[in-house]
């Protein structure tokens, strides 16, 4: 490789950390247009929004196991589900003065405890890439079974309501979500929390680590990590988060059924995260967000080719840019300032 | 000199082949050590199993008057046992600092503690001009410092150095040789190294063992191997 050629990589580098002070900009942006969007948008674009967004933290949750850590799971959907199964039980069996607040505790602490245990035994004894993802897809498989075979207590195919949410306690109507408005402004936050949560873990020693478990984990292990004990963590931060998501869209969309831990909602979990940019929080927040709305856009115009030309859209980006829109922004942004440092 | 590391009848088979056979060595404390012999003499085995990538058929292996004979890499490396890989293993897609950053994280450290060392580590290493420079950009020789430089980041005492100057320019390796003997000498650490290059054990002046079929040939400095006559049939005889 020429000089010039090792010069210009080595802009890259301090690109790369460029990049994430852009990324923040770009999502502060991001999430103060959407906090402004409600005065100028009302109707159904402020109903499925949260829902989308919703859908995004679910992608974000992939997007660190996937994107940082190296480890691709087909089970996302399943956390997700049994968050929204544990809001709708906590509010069915009337659990605590408010029981969405404890709804919402349980569906974070199921993702955490159910990804930590499976973590702990698959990463312990060194299941690896396809073998860990045949576990999880196997794991998307068991919960759409259970949540079907369970029906006292689901619903079984019929599924399961689940009233709004409040915020205080006592008779409904107390600072109640069921406005469009008034959830939207609850789940925003949370997601726009979550998502700096992740990138504050990710910028700490330990997501450090976890990147370098993506780029070389036997190095690591020879530095002395327990390699094992990482992966098992993020997978625990990364099935909470899905565990949450899937809560608040129980509450959000008042229903809950099987299919919402299937192995086809996994699979749609992944495509969105594939097309915005695995490597990227945000990008994986803003894949899921477009293609489920490209969704319901095409399904409208044409229903019964909207799959397919989403497949389409599918195959393109995947063949145009590996790392998603993400990635390939992140490519530009790099080529541009490159040329900028030469000229 | 204390005694660091002494290996007991160590012993490997791999399906009836013997790769090392009862093989019984010790290193002190701040001394730099040599392993030759021709391929397939079991150099490799002798380092993986002190590393714990490969376990012992037979025999022990102390470090720091413990035994660590069925320890994992990882607790072994935790104790200050580090190995360099053959090939250079070092994390591609990120810069030569945040590659010491994260070696950094393997042991307990002060904030301000881990940045004094990490600059003296650029500094020894002669990397410090190439910080910000992503891994996979750097030229071979590099390669193999910058991972000889993440040891140092993780603390490490016991170096193992698997063909450290594999791929050098001549240059390159007479640095690698003034870096390793000023690692024993002013920082204390403790360096075995696997190497071919009889021009660079030379310039080491370090004490030899030279490996054939698996057993210790013989121990020595570099004179008085290369005076004895069962050598000079199995190996250095030949160039």
């Amino acid at each position: 490789m020429t000089e010039g050629g090792i010069k210009r990589r080595g802009v890259v580098t301090s690109l790369g950390q460029g990049f994430l002070r852009s990324e923040t900009t770009v999502a502060i942006v991001l999430f103060a247009l959407l906090a402004g969007l409600p005065v100028v948008v009302s109707g159904y674009t402020i109903y499925i929004l949260p829902q989308y967004l919703l859908y995004g933290m679910l992608a974000m949750s992939l997007g660190l196991l996937w994107g940082f850590v190296g480890i691709l799971s087909f089970g996302q959907a399943a956390f997700f589900a049994l968050g929204a199964y544990a809001m709708g039980l906590s509010e069915t069996w009337g659990l605590g003065p408010n029981p969405a607040y404890v709804g919402l505790m349980a569906s974070l602490v199921t993702g955490a405890v159910l990804a930590a245990a499976i973590g702990y035994f698959l990463f312990s004894v060194d299941v690896r890439h396809v073998y860990f993802v045949l576990v999880t897809l196997a794991l998307s498989i068991m919960v759409e079974q259970i949540t079907v075979s369970q029906s006292q207590v689901t619903g079984g195919y019929n599924g399961m309501y689940v009233p709004r949410m409040s915020l205080l306690t006592g008779a409904s109507g107390a600072l109640s979500l069921s406005k469009d408005a008034a959830i939207y402004y609850f789940i925003l936050p949370v997601v726009a929390t979550v998502y700096s949560l992740l990138r504050w873990v990710l910028a700490r020693p330990f997501g450090k680590v976890l990147v370098g478990i993506r780029e070389n984990e036997d190095r690591l292990i020879a530095l002395g990590f327990r390699t094992p004990l990482y992966k098992t963590a993020a997978f625990a931060v990364s099935g909470a988060v899905a565990g949450l998501a899937g809560a608040l869209y129980g509450t959000h969309a008042n229903f809950v059924s099987p299919s919402l831990g299937g192995v086809l909602f996994s699979t749609q979990v992944v495509v969105w995260v594939a097309i915005g940019g695995r490597e990227s929080l945000l990008g994986a927040l803003l894949g899921a967000v477009a293609v489920s709305a490209l969704s319901t856009y095409l399904s409208a115009l044409i229903p019964n080719y909207w799959q397919l030309a989403l497949g389409i859209v599918f195959i393109a980006v995947i063949i145009a840019f590996k790392g998603g829109v993400a990635g390939a922004v992140m490519r530009v942004a790099e080529r541009s300032a490159g040329r900028k440092e030469h000229g | 000199m204390g005694e660091l590391l002494r290996t007991d009848g160590l012993t490997k088979r791999f399906r009836g082949i013997v790769a090392n056979d009862c093989i019984d060595f010790t290193i002190g404390l701040g001394e730099v050590r040599c392993i030759i012999g021709p391929n397939g003499a079991g150099k490799t085995t002798l380092i993986s199993m002190i590393s714990g990538h490969l376990s012992p058929s037979a025999g022990r292996i102390w470090f720091k008057n413990q035994e660590i004979t069925t320890r994992s890499v990882v607790r072994r490396a935790k104790m200050g046992i580090a190995r360099k890989f053959q090939t250079p293993s070092v994390f591609d897609r990120l810069t030569v600092h945040q590659n010491l950053e994260l070696a950094s994280f393997g042991k307990p450290m002060e904030v301000a503690e881990r940045a004094v060392r990490l600059e003296e580590v650029l500094a020894i290493t002669r990397l410090c001009e190439m910080r910000r420079t992503v891994a996979s950009t750097l030229s071979h020789g590099q390669r193999q410092w910058l991972e000889i430089a993440m040891l140092l980041a993780n603390r490490a005492e016991l170096l193992l150095l698997d063909e450290p100057t594999a791929g050098m320019t001549a240059e390159e390796t007479r640095a690698t040789g003034n870096l390793i003997r000023m690692l024993a000498s002013r920082h204390n650490l403790t360096v075995l190294i696997i190497e071919h290059d009889i021009n660079f054990v030379r310039d080491l002046r370090a004490p030899v063992t030279v490996l054939h079929l698996g057993r210790v040939l013989t121990s020595g400095s570099l004179d008085e191997v290369a005076a004895n006559e069962q050598v000079r049939d199995v190996y250095l005889g030949r160039e």
